[in-house]
């Protein structure tokens, strides 16, 4: 019964991160604006998981949801960084620094 | 309906502000919120999964955050290479 509320705490916490991060992306104006939203999404995922690890214990169920949230929020970095490669190349055509962009680069 | 069938309700709805860029924005734009769809769904099952106190289905959202990573993965080489 002492459980309830941290897990009622923690499941509120993460679903409102998703769906905060949901209507971010309609409201953001280009690509890598939206894509900051990923993160949080990602984060809410893993409060999800430890409210039903806190829920469960370390069973089964408590175990496999830790792994999916830590699994999510790892993924979602990488997916995070290709994505916003991807972006870059798709709109200017290479991942490396363009001549008209302004950019400093430290001499050595 | 306990929470977290309620949670799981939430979830789901969410997904729609997804499909409406899927559908309204770029190709890009539809990467980004296919990835954050990803996210929601695999919080989704979770959720579904504790909400009916059955256990088989936090398989399906383990095998999920994994085809959604590789998924992603793949269509962003896709997008840079060939759109």
């Amino acid at each position: 019964m002492t459980r309830e509320l941290p897990v009622a705490i923690l499941l509120v916490a993460g679903v409102t991160l998703i769906v905060l991060s949901a209507l971010a992306i309609l409201v953001m104006r280009n690509t890598l604006d939206r894509l900051h939203y990923l993160g949080p999404a990602s984060l809410g995922t893993l409060l999800v998981a430890i409210a039903i690890l806190v829920e469960e214990s370390f069973s089964l169920i408590g175990d496999k949801a830790l792994a999916v949230g830590v699994f999510a929020v790892l993924s979602g970095v990488v997916l995070n960084h290709v994505t916003a490669r991807a972006v870059r190349v798709h709109e200017l055509g290479g991942w490396g620094i363009q001549n008209d962009e302004q950019v400093e680069v430290e001499e050595r | 309906m306990n929470e977290w069938l309620v949670a799981a309700t939430v979830l789901i709805v969410a997904l729609g502000p997804c499909l409406g860029l899927c559908f309204a924005g770029r190709p890009v734009d539809g990467l980004v919120a296919l990835e954050l769809s990803g996210v929601i769904t695999t919080a989704a099952l979770l959720v579904l999964a504790e909400g009916f106190h059955r256990q088989p289905f936090v398989d399906l959202a383990v095998v999920f955050v994994v085809l959604n990573f590789a998924g992603g993965l793949t269509f962003a080489r896709m997008l840079e290479r060939r759109l």
